[in-house]
């Protein structure tokens, strides 16, 4: 019999301690985001889409040898002090945010960036060209010295580009 | 339904005879509680997503419609209008499309005998209360209809279960209303609420302890009545795939959750009209009693979705254990406790 009570007076006893859970949460702000319009402040190296600022990139390959996937395409011409790379093209159908590129870049031109939104329609939109096949970028050290392009460890000159 | 009757013989003078004037106010009465059923469907929908939303620290629908989703329950039925109705092959056709109709209208019966306001009652009638409790009982009968004319043994299992429950939870759901008959002498809805008058310490639940447990009581068998919160084994989503209603589509499932819905206001309609006192306000005269009604009977929904939300479900056999075992006795217990206290009073006659 002392049973049966004390199993009722559990019952409503912890049946009122959940709805006390319950009521502090039903009164309290939710934590969902309301993206689009709210949206969440991102910590300093979160890892983004790839950006490549071609005024430092100087063709040397080690970002496409390195990638696990092969999303990186790049095409160059000439030889020696003529070599220009014409393309540098990151595949974002493959990517998979990695982060080998960046960590493999010398000048410091392959970087994640803060951008993650980037939904789309068609997915050949989502191979991200980054040089204009009209401006080609020198390769060669002694080439990037002469036209302006940045080199890392060079004599101090005007930088194009940041 | 004096107030449609006399609102009738205003507009029409002598132009109706008194039996046009029954049958005119009669049929707006319906007309009314069919609307309101369809508006609980619609608003407490809405409510139900943004206390479960709430509840699990998220927000519920916010999108459709300006202010957090209100429009949501109209593109709801949009959508629910939209689909394909489908009769499974060698389901029993006649049974298939009665079974929702009945549930339905087991539901819409029981709005005939609830007192919003002084003269707004559809029919008043001296068994309201028994009335109410046994025209409800006729929606167990959709429920085995449903699950026998799906052809398919989960919905025959959620259909038996649901029906087992119901017709079970019905004892201590009406036991516990019988303190409230002996204390009013009548089974008349409008005597049970004008008995109430006076200010919040008249209403019944306050009346004695014996009325107060029975007012918990009463809370918890309607509960298991509409088949919500942990006493929803009959239809739950993950153990017998939505039980007796799993062949259902469309339009023909939309019934079935408007009558759910329905239930849940009516049932807590009849809590307010015999336990809390009514339309009567918690105190001072009589003002906007309509009002007064719907705002209570809101709050005992809204109490009804909190607990939807905090406890889990109970296991079928744990369901009859409560009932038979612990809710009949406590009733019982509640009926002899009212009734000696009203005589050691000195109330009873």
């Amino acid at each position: 019999m002392t049973e049966y009570v004390r199993d009722i007076c559990d019952t409503v006893i912890s049946t009122l301690k959940g709805m006390r859970i319950t009521g502090k949460h039903l009164v309290r702000k939710p934590v969902t985001l309301q993206y689009p319009d709210e949206r969440w402040v991102l910590p300093e190296r979160f890892k983004g889409f790839i950006i490549n600022e071609t005024a430092r990139c100087d063709g040397c390959l080690r970002c496409a040898k390195v990638c696990p996937v092969g999303c990186i395409y790049i095409e160059t011409t000439g030889k020696g002090k003529d070599r220009f790379m014409h393309r540098y093209a990151v595949d974002y159908n493959k990517c998979i945010w990695c982060g080998l590129c960046t960590v493999e870049c010398p000048t410091g031109a392959c970087q994640h960036s803060l951008d993650y939104d980037h939904s789309l329609y068609d997915r050949k939109r989502l191979v991200y060209e980054f040089v204009d096949p009209r401006q080609p970028i020198p390769c060669h050290k002694a080439r990037r010295l002469e036209l302006g392009y940045y080199v890392p460890d060079a004599d101090p000159g005007p930088e194009k580009g940041e | 339904m004096e107030l449609m009757t006399d609102l009738f013989g205003k507009i029409f003078g002598d132009g109706l005879s008194p039996t046009g004037l029954l049958i005119a106010g009669g049929l707006t009465m319906a007309l009314i509680m069919s609307l309101v059923m369809a508006l609980c469907a619609i608003v407490f929908t809405w409510t139900e997503r943004k206390v479960a939303g709430f509840i699990q620290s998220r927000y519920g629908p916010m999108r459709v419609g300006r202010f957090h989703g209100v429009l949501q329950p109209v593109a709801d039925m949009v959508k629910i209008l939209g689909k394909e109705d489908i009769i499974p092959a060698e389901a029993d056709k006649p049974l298939f499309m009665l079974a929702p109709l009945i549930i339905f209208i087991g539901s819409l019966l029981a709005w005939a005998a609830i007192p919003f306001a002084p003269g707004f009652i559809a029919a008043d009638l001296d068994l309201g209360l028994f009335y109410i409790f046994a025209v409800s009982s006729g929606a167990v009968a959709g429920i085995l209809m449903a699950g026998w004319a799906s052809n398919n043994k989960w919905a025959l299992y959620g259909a038996a279960r649901g029906a087992a429950q119901m017709v079970s939870y019905e004892i201590p759901l009406a036991l516990s209303c019988i303190p409230v008959v002996m204390l009013t002498g009548s089974l008349n809805m409008n005597d049970i609420v004008i008995n109430q008058q006076g200010g919040i310490w008249n209403w019944y639940v306050f009346h004695d302890p014996f009325l107060f447990l029975a007012f918990m009581l009463y809370f918890v068998a309607s509960i298991a009545e509409v088949n919500r919160g942990p006493f929803d084994m009959p239809e739950t989503e993950s153990e017998l795939v939505a039980g007796y209603h799993v062949e259902y589509t469309g339009m023909r499932f939309a019934f079935f959750f408007l009558a759910e819905y329905a239930n849940l206001f009516l049932v807590s309609c009849i809590a307010t009209a015999v336990f809390l006192g009514g339309w009567h306000p918690v105190a001072g005269p009589v003002v906007l009693p309509g009002l007064v009604f719907v705002i209570k009977a809101v709050l005992l929904v809204l109490l009804q979705m909190w607990v939807r939300w905090t406890l889990p479900r109970l296991r079928v056999d744990q369901l009859m254990h409560t009932c038979w075992k612990v809710m009949v006795p406590l009733t019982l217990l509640c009926v002899l406790g009212a009734g000696i206290w009203m005589m050691a009073t000195g109330e009873l006659g």
